[in-house]
């Protein structure tokens, strides 16, 4: 008897049964729910929670109604959205590049992205106010981002048809965002004060201030990153079991790697556009995500790591709001302090984890 | 909120902490608020009234000068001077190393608000180096730059130390904005280059940041014209102020600054900008706070408060109304912003961003209260036209 319960436990450890991810999927989207509303209900206005009802029917004044419909509920969307966004990138990349440690931060795309933003902010007209430029360039500076991070996403990608060696690579990746940086630095060297100051506050991340159309533009560029990664789901299945695999089954390895660059730098330069680059959430929640459903799938791992993203970001928004008191914290040093453990953690489960690629 | 330690604490950019941080320092400078000395002033009144970082004792041959707690957070701590006219000689008691020999004749600095003050002594032709020549706004100083009298001497990390010390200036005047700058002058000071902190930007009281012309009167040996040249702006000042205490009826709801995203730096009650406000007949939303530093304040929280602001003022580099809701849009519900009540102090603004509000204005804090008050007060002031302010259309 006791065999045998080792057995079975041992088998739902290995082989998820049909009925556990309903499960998990359940807990996770009632979670989210949750958290969602308590990012609603706290911030650093301390509103009772008869207001804020009375606010969502319309019979509250006027203020009260403008905080929740103006800046909680867009902040709340935000996090939602960033939460899904980076982490779908960190899933896809740590699938593309075989590596545990693939994310868009760890590997540059954020600081790809953030060129992008500097040579739009520094680059451009110098007789332009850093607040005009903002006006117009909703798109320009998302376009830019978009731009950087899917050059330095190439890179990597080149790099690593060369080199086998993940932590080679990482190491590339290091290298390439600090060579990004100096770039920015030179350029802030070079740039007027209001220009610096503009984008200097832009590094600084956070999820706060999108509203109206910037809202609009980042909830429809993540949908479409999160539509090219639900068709890649089979790609990124078959790139799992290695590239000459994924050629022998009959995928166009080369169009399977194009969308999958193309969703991950739509994902990562939107996010890092509107909110500043925001670190650690993409390559720590898909191994959340991993350690929950204790898959590979990706028909799996991809809604659950949609899931815990958003779940998580909500959390670190909820943190950095630091309820009850009137200050807040920088949402990118929640994110640190969150995602930093998990990493570490990777790391030192690494024999396991290469397990899954 | 009495330590300068909460900083975004895992981001520290470098960046930030020269423009940035600096300009948000200068906005709000904190200490006590200093009571009128005018009434106390006998023969042995101290010659400094206002300024609480700034001590001088003249005595037989030399005057003695303590900057007191230069930067944000020290307490007890003074950087102390005795200034000894170059043709006399140094008693026997006093440490060589601290002194400097005057009338100096060459001098580089790192703050618009030092080069003014030395400008308005006359004595802008000593000024050799200065930090960031870009930012200069003054048509007197711009000229010494284009003539290369004055070489521009680079930023903190970024100094051009060889620069500094083939210039062979008498003294460097720096600000220190904590142990940031320390590492640049620990590295001027091992070269043999006299480091002197000047903690202007550190006095709350507009009268007392005025004064520390006193000090440079005291190096370039031109004390009797600091003393009138303060004496002036200390009258103007006060007259203005009892008159405006005296003839006002209500006090405005005042909102200042701009957000960084989400968060909007908040200038404590005690601040500079905050005293000026005051006087001017303003009541400052965050009048009762207390801080040394600006207040990193959620932006819904200072929404809340900022709906009933009755004039906005100081709002960061905005040059309109289009700019200010370019940041956020949610600014422009605000009562003020609909009125049109929004006037910042970037009228005097250089091409490349320098502004003479932080430079010449260090010495008009009359002319900037003057400023003030009309805007807070329409028709308090008969035909004041305004200097520093403009209204943001």
């Amino acid at each position: 008897m006791a065999l045998m319960s080792e057995i079975r436990q041992k088998d739902i450890v290995a082989y998820p049964t049909a009925n556990r991810p309903v499960l998990l999927f359940g807990g996770l989207l009632i979670m989210l729910i949750l958290f969602f509303i308590l990012d609603l209900f706290l911030g650093s206005v301390s509103l009772r929670p008869g207001e804020i009802i009375g606010a969502i029917f319309n019979n509250s004044d006027e203020t009260t109604r403008t905080i929740l419909t103006q800046f909680r509920m867009p902040k709340a969307i935000t996090a939602l959205m960033a939460g899904i966004a980076l982490s779908i990138s960190g899933l896809q990349m740590q699938t593309l590049f075989r590596n545990p440690m693939a994310g868009p931060y760890v590997l540059g795309l954020s600081s790809g992205a953030s060129l992008g933003v500097a040579f739009v902010i520094l680059g451009f007209s110098s007789e332009m106010s850093p607040e005009s430029i903002r006006g117009f360039g909703n798109w320009a500076i998302v376009a830019a981002s978009w731009a950087g991070a899917a050059i330095v996403m190439l890179f990597i990608m080149v790099i690593s048809s060369r080199i086998k060696n993940i932590m080679t690579v990482l190491i590339l990746g290091i290298m390439l965002s600090s060579a990004i940086s100096a770039i920015v630095s030179i350029m802030q060297y070079f740039s007027n004060e209001t220009m610096l100051k503009a984008y200097v506050v832009w590094t600084m991340g956070s999820l706060g201030n999108l509203t109206g159309s910037q809202l609009n533009v980042m909830i429809a560029s993540v949908v479409a990153g999160v539509l090219l990664s639900l068709i890649s789901v089979k790609m990124l299945n078959a790139h799992l079991l290695g590239e000459n695999y994924a050629r022998s089954i009959g995928l166009d390895v080369r169009r399977s790697r194009f969308i999958i660059i193309a969703g991950t730098s739509i994902l990562t330069g939107t996010i890092t556009a509107f909110c500043g680059p925001i670190g650690f959430i993409g390559i720590a929640v898909p191994h959340l995500a991993r350690i929950i459903f204790r898959t590979p799938d990706h028909r799996i791992l991809i809604p659950g790591t949609i899931l815990a993203g958003a779940i998580v970001m909500l959390a670190s928004d909820i943190v950095s709001q630091m309820p009850g008191s009137d200050t807040t914290l920088p949402v990118n040093s929640v994110t640190a302090l969150i995602g930093i453990p998990v990493v570490i953690w990777v790391i030192l489960h690494d024999k396991r984890n290469r397990d899954i690629f | 909120m009495k330590t300068t330690d909460h900083r975004n604490p895992f981001f520290v950019i470098q960046v930030l902490n020269r423009f940035v941080f600096a300009s948000v320092i200068l906005i709000s400078c904190t200490g006590n608020t200093a009571k009128s000395p005018s009434d106390l002033k006998t023969a042995e009144t101290p010659i400094v009234s206002y300024a609480k970082r700034l001590k001088i004792e003249n005595s037989d041959g030399y005057s003695h000068i303590f900057v007191l707690n230069p930067w944000q957070g020290l307490r007890d701590l003074a950087q102390e001077w005795y200034l000894i006219r170059s043709d006399e000689e140094i008693p026997s008691f006093i440490d060589t190393l601290k002194v400097i020999r005057v009338p100096v004749k060459k001098v580089v600095c790192m703050s618009t608000t030092h080069i003014a003050m030395i400008s308005a002594l006359g004595e802008a032709g000593s000024v050799v180096g200065f930090s960031g020549t870009r930012f200069i706004f003054s048509d007197t100083l711009v000229q010494c730059v284009r003539r290369g009298e004055i070489r521009e001497v680079g930023y903190e990390d970024n100094l051009n130390k060889e620069l500094i010390v083939k210039l062979d200036p008498d003294l460097v005047m720096v600000y220190g904005i904590g142990s940031e700058s320390s590492g640049y002058i620990g590295k001027l000071r091992e070269m043999g280059v006299k480091v002197v902190y000047n903690a202007d930007y550190l006095e709350n009281n507009p009268l007392g940041k005025a004064e520390w012309i006193r000090f440079m009167g005291a190096l370039f040996c031109k004390e009797e014209l600091a003393d009138s040249i303060f004496a002036g702006i200390e009258k103007e000042y006060n007259k203005l102020k009892s008159y405006i205490s005296a003839t006002i009826v209500e006090r405005p709801k005042v909102l200042l600054g701009l957000p960084f995203r989400d968060t909007w730096y908040i200038s404590p009650g005690n601040s500079y900008i905050s005293a000026l406000v005051g006087d001017a007949g303003g009541d400052y939303l965050w009048k009762d706070t207390e801080s040394s530093v600006s207040m990193p304040l959620g932006l819904e929280n200072v929404y809340m408060k900022a709906v009933s602001a009755d004039y906005w003022l100081n709002a960061g580099s905005a040059g309109t109304r289009g700019e200010i809701a370019a940041i956020d849009e949610r600014l422009s519900q605000l009562e003020c912003f609909k009125t049109g009540n929004i006037f910042n102090n970037n009228k005097r603004t250089g091409k490349e961003g320098g502004n003479d509000y932080w430079e010449g204005g260090s010495l008009n804090p009359h002319i900037i209260l003057r400023d003030i008050a009309s805007i807070l007060h329409p028709g308090l002031l008969e035909g004041n036209e305004l200097i520093y302010y403009r209204r943001l259309n």
